[in-house]
């Protein structure tokens, strides 16, 4: 535990248990999310429009790319693809408000990618029995079976640490930029105000937050949704 | 130790499993929960009802279409049916009723001609009567008037016959017109 570097700072504690902004934010957007499924569905109409049309088609996407991702008989899986989609989209691009993305804490991505492994393993047994699950790992050949173990546990190390490296590196630059271009106001124009700090980062902001960080949600989905429909097949 | 900044602004390692992936576990956990039940759970439902009241719609309103085809091609049927019927009583009528004054009119045709046959023979018959009753006269005439001339009894029935000869040779064309 320092007191300085990149790492999320500790906000309060319960008992001993230090509580994170990571998971402050978190319920930052636990409850808007909450605030906000409880107002688009208070009053569905049958003809849709204006916000319930937004509603509407959020869900529609989460549901159609479940169904395109998973098949058809598996579109129970559209809550759970909508949650991390939601969530990790939401982390992502809370940065922009000034906050600190949840994901950019190895917790946040890794419990996430471990509740994929651990579904992705259950349903994996579920659905081809035990035998069929276990000899999946005898494939193409036994030989293979030491590799096949390492390439299914590098799976969830790989997804968590492709969505921390990717966010986290847009905060570290990002803390770096504002450092740097609040020494060069004053140094170069002699100005105490940050005024470089100001319109500069934007374009970063735009790339770090917005792109990177709505890409990375997919891919994190997308990649959820093809190891476990593929343990099921 | 005063609670400053410093203390506030603790943080932790940048790269280490602690405590909180606990909590964002059960975070994660409830925020599933919360979306299903709030957001994908209504809505989804919604959708699908909606969907599914749109079918049903639909084919209520094919059905009714079908069924108002049918219909229609029924009183269509007829309807051309009647007309074919209308034609066909109409067209019996008319040749009943043309039959019928064909028949009157041939009935009072014949009911005159018998009529002019009747008055024909009643007229000849009054004419024989009448030349008859005047060759009677005649011959009665004559018969007087010879008598008278010769002052002898003529024998009536011996001359009568010898007379009729005599009027039939000069007066039966006369007679005629």
């Amino acid at each position: 535990m320092g007191a300085e570097g990149f790492g999320p700072r500790i906000v309060f504690h319960i008992g001993s248990i230090p509580v994170t902004e990571t998971v402050t934010v978190t319920w930052l957007i636990m409850f808007v999310m909450l605030v906000f499924s409880i107002l688009a569905t208070r009053n569905l109409k049958r003809e849709a429009k204006g916000f319930q049309l937004v509603v509407e088609q959020i869900v529609k996407v989460i549901n159609n790319l479940t169904k395109q991702n998973m098949g058809e008989r598996n579109a129970v899986w559209a809550p759970f693809v909508g949650t991390l989609l939601i969530f990790i989209g939401l982390s992502n691009i809370i940065g922009l408000l000034g906050f600190r993305p949840p994901t950019a804490d190895l917790n946040t991505t890794m419990s996430l990618s471990i509740t994929t492994f651990v579904l992705t393993q259950v349903f994996g047994v579920k659905s081809k029995g035990l035998g069929g699950y276990t000899k999946g790992f005898m494939e193409p050949i036994p030989f293979l079976l030491p590799l096949n173990i390492i390439g299914e546990l590098a799976n969830p190390i790989s997804l968590g640490f492709r969505l921390f490296g990717n966010i986290v590196a847009g905060v570290i630059i990002m803390t770096l930029l504002y450092g740097a271009l609040g020494s060069f106001t004053e140094s170069l124009l002699g100005l105490a105000v940050p005024l470089l700090q100001a319109g500069v980062p934007a374009v970063l902001h735009i790339y770090f937050d917005l792109f990177a960080g709505l890409l990375q949600s997919f891919i994190f989905t997308m990649l959820t949704m093809v190891f476990i429909s593929g343990a099921m097949e | 130790m005063s609670m400053d900044l410093t203390t506030a602004s603790l943080r932790l390692g940048l790269v280490e499993i602690n405590w909180t992936f606990a909590f964002q576990l059960i975070n994660t956990l409830i925020l599933y929960l919360i979306l299903r039940k709030f957001l994908f759970g209504p809505v989804t439902k919604f959708m699908q009802t909606r969907e599914n009241e749109i079918k049903d719609q639909i084919q209520h309103a094919k059905d009714m279409d079908a069924i108002a085809l049918g219909h229609k091609a029924e009183y269509e049927g007829k309807l051309a049916l009647a007309e074919e019927e209308g034609k066909e009583i109409v067209k019996k009528h008319t040749l009943r009723a043309e039959n019928r004054a064909f028949e009157i009119i041939r009935a009072a045709e014949s009911d005159i001609e018998s009529m002019k046959l009747n008055a024909h023979r009643e007229l000849e018959r009054e004419r024989v009567k009448a030349v008859n009753e005047l060759k009677d006269q005649i011959s009665h005439l004559t018969i007087m008037a010879a008598s008278r001339v010769v002052e002898k009894d003529l024998n009536e029935a011996d001359h009568k016959e010898l007379i009729n000869k005599f009027i039939s040779e000069v007066g039966e064309t006369r007679w005629q017109s």
